[in-house]
């Protein structure tokens, strides 16, 4: 008798739960206290990491300053170059009245859990609700794409990974945007690239970014690299295979992306706006709070594909820094937000002038100038 | 004396729940996943088996929504499963206690077996689709444990005089 009020129970729960949003406020009240469990199983590793940083010695520590040194400078010598892309980038959008001017905002969560389920890819991260996330937001790591939240609780949310199998995202071939849908395969190295025609021009390789059509991913953002096209005469179409380039089973520190709500006319004159308190500055640190996008990707592209897009070409002379291109390229795929939002000042001036010249020669020249 | 005892260190058997869950989303190596035991149920197992006036269905009905919610899963989904496990415990009960410890396995293999299909079955509806045998694993792992957890809480309630 209790067994069948119980079964009744459960499955009117089951149904009213995946039917409406009823028992949401019941669910994240529960989580409040249970995804604490989370928190406790990862304590161990905690405390190991944290004894680990007390007791690691000098000579270590000194050595990975160094590295984060190189490290930083690199980047620093990009974000130079980036700034001026990006600029430019801005203003070659304006001249074509397109609107496709994303300035995101991040913000770093830390992994805190996996899905005990082995047959489903999903993690558990460190923000929720109270920190701002909201549902379908995309999570990057330092290398691109990780996937997007599905679940939110109070102070914890739950993040489906690109290779689940339940999941896909639309994606472009960076070398000619071929458009595709990459899915999960259940494999944490693998998405498959689905209904793509034998004869499409994709080899091994290619870099696939998000192409931002199903509104849910921002476009732009490394997603896989691909690894294998076969062509199999029985099949209607090629069987693509790509390996994610995030880390998805492997990075513990992860970025939010925050998309930006402007309308294109406001972001073109907040870009305007930045740029005359810039003008009227003579070259201050103003720039718009974070960098956009759309540069970051072409940076890889430039080293990985030599001679595609022409915007692309500027980022190899590496004039003002001592960075070589091809050193810095894995890093390269790295979100720009991460990056200070001010720019050195050295090459303030080159982006306000190549406005009016052809893009492609504008920042390499005002750099072999400096 | 026995009056008094009546209910004494109840608690306990709430920790071991509590450890359980813990030990039910614990991080395990990749390839360990999938062998998972299903820790709450075999808790429930045992303690439905030693003191079935204190654990029946309802408190495996308020782990099964709990486990719910650590897993992201429908509620209601595991807590049917629970449920379920400790019904056919409970209704072999009698027959269970006077089994050696290889037969209490098997029977829990089975049970275990039936509920992670009908998980399979539910999820199926909802769904997420795995792959069939896998599903079995932890069953199996879970009845290898059997004997280890069930001498384990049977000194721990010995210890602690849990009645």
């Amino acid at each position: 008798m209790r067994l069948l009020v119980l079964v009744v129970l459960s499955v009117a729960l089951m149904v009213v739960d995946a039917r409406f949003t009823l028992l949401k406020p019941v669910r994240s009240q529960m989580s409040l206290v249970l995804m604490q469990s989370y928190w406790i199983t990862d304590l161990p590793q905690r405390l190991w990491q944290g004894v680990a940083s007390q007791f690691g010695s000098r000579t270590e520590l000194v050595a990975e300053n160094e590295k984060l040194k190189t490290e930083n400078l690199l980047l620093q010598g990009r974000m130079q170059k980036l700034a001026a892309l990006t600029e430019q980038n801005v203003r070659l959008r304006e001249l074509l009245n397109s609107s496709a001017l994303v300035n995101e905002k991040v913000e770093v969560a830390e992994l805190i859990g996996m899905d005990p389920n082995p047959f489903t890819h999903r993690i558990i991260i460190n923000k929720g609700e109270r920190d701002g996330v909201v549902l379908g937001q995309p999570v990057l790591d330092a290398r691109g794409l990780m996937g997007q939240v599905v679940e939110l609780m109070p102070y914890t949310s739950r993040v489906l990974l690109l290779t689940d199998t339940t999941h896909s995202i639309p994606v472009q071939v960076n070398r000619n945007g071929l458009r595709a849908i990459a899915s999960g395969t259940g494999n944490p190295e693998r998405l498959e690239l689905r209904h793509v025609a034998d004869t499409a021009d994709i080899k091994e390789g290619d870099l696939l970014v998000s192409s931002g059509l199903g509104q849910r991913f921002p476009a732009g953002y490394p997603v896989a690299t691909v690894k294998e096209v076969i062509h199999d005469s029985g099949q209607p179409f090629a069987i693509v295979r790509a390996v994610p380039t995030a880390a998805l089973n492997r990075s513990r520190y992860l970025l939010l992306v925050f998309s930006d709500t402007r309308t294109p006319e406001e972001r073109a004159n907040d870009a305007a706006q930045a740029q005359e308190n810039l003008d009227a500055q003579g070259g201050g640190p103003i720039i718009p709070a974070t960098v956009p996008k759309p540069a970051a990707v072409i940076a890889p592209a430039a080293a990985a594909v030599p001679a595609t897009a022409p915007a692309a070409t500027p980022a190899k002379p590496a004039a003002t820094t001592p960075v070589k291109p091809a050193a810095a390229h894995p890093a390269a795929a790295k979100p720009p937000a991460t990056a200070p939002a001010a720019k050195p000042p050295a090459t303030q001036p080159a982006v306000v002038k190549p406005a009016a010249k052809p893009p492609v020669s504008a920042p390499a020249t005002t750099g072999g100038r400096e | 004396m026995v009056g008094a005892t009546a209910s004494r260190n109840g608690w306990m058997i709430w920790l071991t729940f509590a450890i359980g869950m813990l030990l039910s989303v614990s991080p395990l190596p990749q390839f360990m996943e999938i062998l998972r035991p299903l820790w709450l149920a075999l808790l429930l197992a045992f303690w439905a088996l030693a003191l079935p006036q204190k654990v029946g269905m309802v408190t495996a009905w308020c782990l099964g929504l709990a486990e719910d919610v650590l897993y992201g899963t429908l509620l209601g989904q595991n807590a049917l499963i629970l449920t379920l496990i400790t019904f056919l415990v409970l209704s072999l009960q009698q027959r269970l206690r006077m089994f050696p410890m290889w037969q209490q396995s098997l029977v829990i293999l089975v049970i275990f077996g039936l509920a992670q299909l009908v998980q399979l079955w539910l999820s199926a509806l909802t769904g997420n689709r795995q792959p069939t045998l896998a599903l079995v694993l932890p069953a199996l792992v879970s009845a290898l444990l059997w004997p280890w957890i069930s001498f384990g809480l049977r000194g721990l309630r010995r210890r602690y005089k849990i009645n």
